[in-house]
């Protein structure tokens, strides 16, 4: 009886101990948000040092990819900076009950205005940067020429990504004829060729037969399933809901058959007046290294750098980490 | 919506008949989750509505009913209970295998593990209490265990089932889920 006493008393004076501790700010933020808009739950994840009052929200590609996936590269940046992971609606663990009609871009720039808006919420003294991958990108160059959105936000990092739908199948094809030349691919070069790009077909023109033959030639050959420890990662540490991932595509058909062939931000872009750093890998044939040369002379009115990744190809933190997390650094420094 | 309220309409039937006679009735308890890190427990009350011997080998036969709730956590992401009318086809053999299928027309109620901001209608973040879902989980399972009773005379049986379920709604569409269990069966009453 004694001893239970005495184990009793010093939990006790344990307890009162910690709880006596002062209430500053968290060092190390680990946070879950969700934000519910318009039929979904999208999770929002801040992880990582809240002293720098710096936060990069990633901004995610697919569409339908997910956010979380990726802290397994990222995850080093958390020691200098806040990293918001958020899954865009139908995409990664988010949820509800959501209209195929809202997975429109002007859609997305609204989820991301208010996922923002709810990151200033929770941190006010935070600067918020955008990492933007693929599709994200599109996201990010929609979501930057609404309004005055780009007030909101302090830097834009550009990852593989397109500004207008026009310039990305062009340089697409243009990527896979040259693989095609090199690889003496005569099939490939034959159907390319009589496949032309041009401002005036590409809501009509045969985009999946230059997009498979870019893969086919090499445009992307990282597969993430080829890394045992990413997978194992995914499958039991990550928060997202495995087999959701897989289910996502299916909802994206409009996207990809009318909404993406109507993207053009390339006249908008000289609107842009915060800073944005490009980061590409220069092997990628998914959105080949030209758009982000020409997405480089269109921004004009603000001060643009470039990081190019000569051993990536579409997702340079996967196939350079290092030195990707240290690009990120110095630019949100 | 009809299928969360039929689901629910069926297991309160189920738990009005099963007060009725405790003969031959079994409480389940297991282990419930998709996977080792989405853990969670799992309870039924077991109420068998036909059973038959077989003279032969003396293996058993039974057509179960079992209100059944499970509750789980998936980190950092949502917390689950599942609410489930279960209709179980048991065969237990003559040295004790249990083999098992059934269907479960199950209803999903998930609270998301986070902080939940919502955007009213002049655009502003409102913070709504325990936010999350309801859904309609029609499930089918299959399990194999060993009855302890027949053989080594112990008042519990083991099973482990895997069970295959569909969420509706999710997102667009629906969210094919798999999660395992792994328990024990307690007979209330020796047979």
């Amino acid at each position: 009886m004694k001893t239970i006493h005495k184990l009793f008393t010093s939990l006790a004076i344990i307890l009162i101990l910690v709880s006596c501790k002062d209430q500053d700010v968290e060092p190390t933020e680990q946070k879950t948000l969700f934000l519910r808009h318009k039929g979904a739950d999208m999770p929002v994840w801040v992880h990582g040092n809240a002293q720098s009052n710096k936060i990069v929200l990633y901004l995610h590609g697919g569409p339908g990819d997910c956010a979380m996936c990726y802290r397994y590269y990222f995850k080093e940046l958390e020691n200098d900076m806040m990293v918001a992971y958020w899954d865009q609606r139908v995409a990664g663990a988010s949820s509800g009950k959501v209209d195929s009609a809202t997975l429109r871009y002007a859609q997305f720039s609204e989820d991301a205005f208010y996922v923002v808006k709810l990151l200033k919420q929770q941190y006010p003294n935070a600067q918020i940067y955008l990492l933007a991958h693929s599709f994200g990108v599109e996201l990010a160059w929609q979501f930057l020429t609404t309004n005055n959105n780009q007030q909101m936000i302090s830097g834009l990092m550009a990852v593989n990504g397109m500004f207008s739908y026009y310039r990305w199948l062009y340089h697409v094809r243009e990527w896979a004829l040259r693989e095609a030349k090199k690889q003496n691919n005569a099939e490939a070069e034959r159907e390319l060729m009589a496949n032309p790009v041009t401002l005036e077909n590409t809501a009509t023109v045969n985009w999946e037969l230059i997009y498979r033959w870019m893969h086919k030639l090499g445009g992307n050959p990282v597969s993430l399933y080829d890394d045992k420890k990413y997978l194992a990662n995914y499958a039991f540490a990550s928060p997202n809901t495995a087999l959701a991932q897989f289910t996502h595509s299916k909802a994206y058909s409009y996207y990809g058959e009318v909404e993406s062939r109507l993207f053009e931000k390339g006249a908008l872009l000289k609107n842009i007046r915060i800073p944005v750093r490009l980061f590409w890998g220069v092997k990628d044939g998914v959105v080949p290294v030209e758009v982000g040369r020409e997405t480089q002379q269109l921004l004009t009115n603000t001060s643009v750098s470039t990081v190019e990744f000569s051993q990536s190809w579409h997702e340079p933190f996967i196939t350079e980490t290092q030195e990707f997390n240290n690009a990120v650094r110095s630019f949100v420094k | 919506m009809k299928n969360i309220h039929l689901s629910l309409y069926l297991m309160l039937g189920l738990l009005i008949l099963t007060q009725k006679n405790t003969q031959a009735q079994s409480l389940r308890i297991s282990y419930y989750g998709e996977t080792i890190t989405h853990y969670g427990l799992k309870t039924a009350y077991e109420y068998p509505i036909f059973s038959k011997i077989k003279e032969r080998n003396q293996s058993r036969k039974m057509l179960l009913i079992a209100p059944s709730a499970a509750l789980y956590r998936h980190p950092r992401n949502h917390f689950g209970i599942i609410i489930a009318p279960e209709l179980i086809y048991r065969r237990i053999g003559k040295r004790g295998t249990l083999l098992e299928a059934g269907i479960a027309p199950a209803y999903f109620r998930y609270f998301l593990e986070g902080s939940t901001y919502q955007v009213t209608a002049n655009g502003e973040l409102e913070r709504i209490r325990y936010a999350g879902g309801n859904a309609f989980l029609p499930t089918v399972f299959v399990g194999t265990g060993r009855a302890l009773s027949v053989r080594r005379g112990l008042s519990f049986d083991w099973y482990t089932r895997l069970n295959i379920s569909q969420q509706r709604p999710y997102n667009t569409s629906a969210l094919t889920r798999f999660s395992l269990e792994i328990g024990a069966i307690f007979p209330f009453k020796k047979q």
